[in-house]
């Protein structure tokens, strides 16, 4: 049957189709939905595999790996971000590989539409010496996940689907089965430490022999199967392209379209290894090859290799000569001047320089973060747009609890004579980092999950003569801040750290976490507290605030501030959208008009996407006040707190 | 028939569940279709953008994206974005462009002045003269301009005649089962809206 769904739902369902009997994952943009869609219907469906999202990536791989070496089938789920996190585990399980279908699905985002680095998950695939596919589009999405379980169990080893934003998300067409059929086998895991413990290094040695012998059945396999194909459009065609996994749509849609009749044509969806006997037939047929893959020159450099062994003396046009960019996502564009360098036009060469689909080229010097230009546009804007160019930051939610906790923070900063420019407040990933947005530009660091409280110490250490303040979400926290706060306890470190605890992984779609509240967990999971936590780990200087009561949330932060040690703040209220879905609200705050002065203190500080300009005031020049969306507002009540004028007034629903 | 739509505006004005119902509807009339949803900030009143590409050839491949220049019709749903997002409509391509703009804090506070509708409306005229100008739209914005452009799209192709007013009002039906009433009135007002948009002046 065939369903419109995206490429992370493919994911799932070519799961499903495998019989899948574990998955696990960490939420990260742009991989959620392929772990969104298997829970969903795990919840709803029996039989139905185990599916949990885990605390973090490591040990979603870790808990697909226990699963395959029992012989069953299991999948991981996450971003590229996520495998440096699971890298650990990832590389040692390489050398033992596995006896169960094992798949790891990593969605890479060239183009950056999400955030984090342009890491190319190839690279670190060939690292790990693990196979990777790299599907099309959502229905080879399916097809290649589905098959990736079967690599996994010929080969031995875990198999790595890698996909991209643009397929991730893209909505198509996919012929699939769309139920599951467990496959019913036994969970026997073989006593075998040569296998799976790294003890000495005769074992680890000849578990890398391994290794590379299954990598060698990989390539073989692949071969027979036919994922990677050449395809010739007629006789004595010298010019050859290949394009790797995402590109090959666009390749197709460029041949189609172009004048560029007379190639041959290799489609790579199977990466790493390379096809050796495809690469050679190849070869023996042209005398010029272009290479287009998005990021790093991956199989522009395996080629090259190939090449030099089998003594080719013809040319390879890609990334490492210079014609096309090793930064973002590809556009028609840049694949038209790769087609028509390699026909023979050297103007593809002179253009060099013309960027990828991407914010590569822009300046952020002396600009505030909020003020970059949207990633999604192109470097090529018409100058009359660019004049008229305005930019739209990302802001907390209205009714976001986050909002009351960096408000706090910047008034107590201000009541003990500081001010978040002179005193470093660390961020951490999710939506708890737009504290560095306007109105805000509380925090100045973002690297990764749970980074910013081991930063904060660096920061601490070095000596600097202010307070530190480290912010972290609760996900996040539970994700990989809780080893950097031992770590603050241990060596005696002056830190507050500042848990913004709104009980959601919220930033990704709002997926359950360790501190969710116990009703919306799965069946026979519970809630682990994260104030038990740090209770636990002998943190004493310990307060929990309600971040819309400011007047005590901003007294525990100075009180906080000036004692020493390691103080923590558990800032709580629920998400405000999750919060939304369930809850009718029963009050809202409205502006006064006659009483409103325009001098957006409320805006100033709050920067609630509730707040707009109206002109029909009476007390400001011109006319212009402020007023309150009634369709946005939540009734927290921050704008209330910054108003001098008594303007803003409590309303009940339905008055 | 290929046709590439490209959608922007910001989180919250619903154009994803636009792009659903334009993307679906050519599905359930047997196209060839493919959606591409650029939503991570949507929630925190971020910049959206749908890429919807459609086709009656079954053998045509193209990705899900579109690149810049290649956009047959654009609809815009907020002045600041849609100027943003120019570069993708081609020349001589169809823009519907819709009067709303939503300003940003830091420009409310420097009282920086925000870009006009008309400002945005001369700047498109520079790349087409198919401009279908919604100057006075109404709440839900997404369903007036699935009114507009199911008026508008069998003008800018008459391959686009699927979009008809009873077959989308039935998607609509199918698909929305909140505020159904609402959205149904809203998207004929931009239905009636969309034609006198086609009226010669």
């Amino acid at each position: 049957m065939k369903k419109l769904i995206i490429g992370n739902q493919a994911v799932a369902y070519g799961a499903l189709s495998a019989g899948v009997d574990v998955a696990a994952g960490y939420p990260g943009t742009p991989s959620s939905e392929a772990l969104t869609e298997l829970l969903h219907f795990s919840q709803n469906n029996d039989p139905s595999p185990y599916v949990e999202w885990s605390v973090n990536e490591k040990v979603a791989f870790e808990i697909a790996t226990g699963a395959a070496w029992t012989g069953k089938r299991a999948i991981a789920t996450m971003k590229m971000s996520g495998a440096n996190v699971a890298a650990d585990s990832i590389l040692s399980v390489a050398y033992s590989g596995t006896k169960g279908g094992l798949v790891l699905y990593i969605a890479d985002d060239p183009g950056v539409e999400a955030g984090m680095p342009e890491q190319d998950t190839r690279l670190f695939a060939q690292w790990a010496g693990l196979p990777v596919l790299e599907p099309a589009d959502p229905a080879r999405l399916y097809e290649l996940t589905r098959y990736a379980f079967e690599l996994s169990e010929k080969s031995e080893l875990p198999v790595i689907v890698r996909s991209v934003t643009s397929v991730a998300h893209a909505k198509q067409e996919v012929e699939g089965e769309y139920t599951y059929t467990p496959l019913g086998r036994k969970a026997e895991f073989e006593k075998n430490i040569f296998r799976y413990t790294k003890a000495g290094a005769a074992i680890c040695i000849a578990q890398h022999e391994a290794l590379l012998d299954r990598l060698n059945v990989v390539e073989q396999t692949v071969r027979e199967a036919g994922v990677n194909r050449i395809e010739t459009s007629g006789e004595g065609i010298r010019l050859s392209v290949v394009a790797a996994g995402a590109l090959i749509p666009y390749v197709r849609e460029a041949l189609s379209s172009g004048d560029h009749q007379n190639l041959s044509t290799l489609f790579l969806e199977s990466v790493y290894p390379l096809d050796r006997v495809l690469a050679g037939e190849m070869f023996q047929s042209a005398d010029r090859v272009l290479v287009l893959e998005e990021l790093e020159p991956f199989v522009e450099m395996q080629l090259r290799s190939e090449a030099s062994r089998l003594g080719w003396g013809g040319t390879i046009l890609g990334k490492l000569d210079g014609l096309l960019p090793r930064v973002g996502k590809y556009s028609q564009e840049v694949i038209r001047r790769g087609l028509k360098t390699l026909v023979g036009s050297q103007e593809g060469h002179a253009a060099a320089t013309h960027p990828a689909e991407t914010s590569d080229r822009y300046s952020f010097e002396g600009e505030k973060p909020a003020d970059q230009p949207p990633p999604e546009q192109p470097a090529t804007m018409p100058k009359a747009a660019a004049e008229l160019n305005v930019k739209h930051p990302i802001t907390f939610c209205a009714g976001c609890p986050h909002r009351g906790t960096f408000m706090a923070i910047n008034r107590a900063l201000k009541k003990i004579g500081l001010n978040q420019d002179n005193t470093v407040v660390t961020g951490d990933i999710g939506c708890t980092i737009l504290g560095m947005n306007p109105p805000f530009h509380t925090c100045w660091t973002e690297v990764s999950m749970g980074s910013s409280i081991g930063l904060a110490q660096g920061f601490y250490w070095a000596g600097t003569e202010n307070p530190v303040i480290a912010t972290i979400g609760d996900s996040t926290f539970f994700h990989a801040g809780i080893p950097p706060l031992v770590n603050a306890l241990q060596h005696g470190t002056d830190l507050l750290v500042v848990i913004l605890d709104n009980g959601w992984t919220s930033m990704t779609g709002f997926q359950v976490n360790p501190g969710t509240s116990e009703q919306f967990q799965a069946k026979g999971a519970r809630r682990v507290e994260i104030e038990g936590i740090v209770r636990g780990m002998g943190v004493e200087n310990l307060q929990v605030i309600g971040p819309f009561d400011q007047d005590r949330s901003v007294e525990s932060i100075v009180q906080a501030l000036q004692q020493e040690g390691v103080k923590v703040i558990i800032s709580q209220a629920e998400c405000a959208l999750t919060a939304a879905r369930r809850q009718e609200r029963t009050l809202i705050y409205r502006i006064d008009s006659e009483k409103c002065t325009f001098c957006r203190s409320c805006l100033r500080e709050t920067g609630c996407p509730a707040l707009y300009v109206t002109a029909d005031g009476k007390k400001s020049k011109h006319g212009q006040v402020m007023a309150i969306d009634p369709e946005l507002c939540t009734g927290c009540g921050l704008c209330y707190t910054c108003c001098k004028f008594d303007a803003i007034h409590e309303k009940k629903i339905g008055e | 028939m290929f046709q590439s739509i490209f959608m922007t505006g910001l989180g919250g004005q619903g154009i994803i569940t636009l792009a659903n119902l334009i993307s679906g509807h050519a599905f359930e009339n047997g196209l060839k279709a493919s959606l591409f949803n650029a939503k991570g900030m949507a929630q925190r009143g971020g910049r959206v953008t749908s890429e919807i590409r459609l086709t009656d050839d079954p053998k045509l491949d193209f990705g899900a994206r579109i690149s810049v220049g290649k956009a047959d019709i654009l609809i815009g749903m907020e002045i600041g974005e849609t100027i943003n997002s120019l570069s993708f409509l081609k020349d001589g391509g169809a823009a519907i462009l819709l009067n709303h703009g939503f300003v940003p804090t830091p420009m409310i506070l420097k009282k920086e002045p925000y870009p006009s509708f008309e400002q945005l409306t001369e700047l498109y005229s520079t790349k087409t003269n198919i401009l279908f100008t919604v100057k006075e739209p109404k709440n839900p914005y997404n369903m007036f301009l699935l009114g507009v452009f199911t008026a508008v799209a069998p003008a800018i192709d008459g391959e686009l005649s699927f979009y008809s007013k009873q077959s989308v009002e039935e998607g609509i039906t199918k698909k929305l089962k909140r505020g159904l009433e609402e959205n149904l009135q809203t998207f004929n007002g931009g239905y009636v809206y969309g034609q006198s948009l086609l009226r010669p002046v």
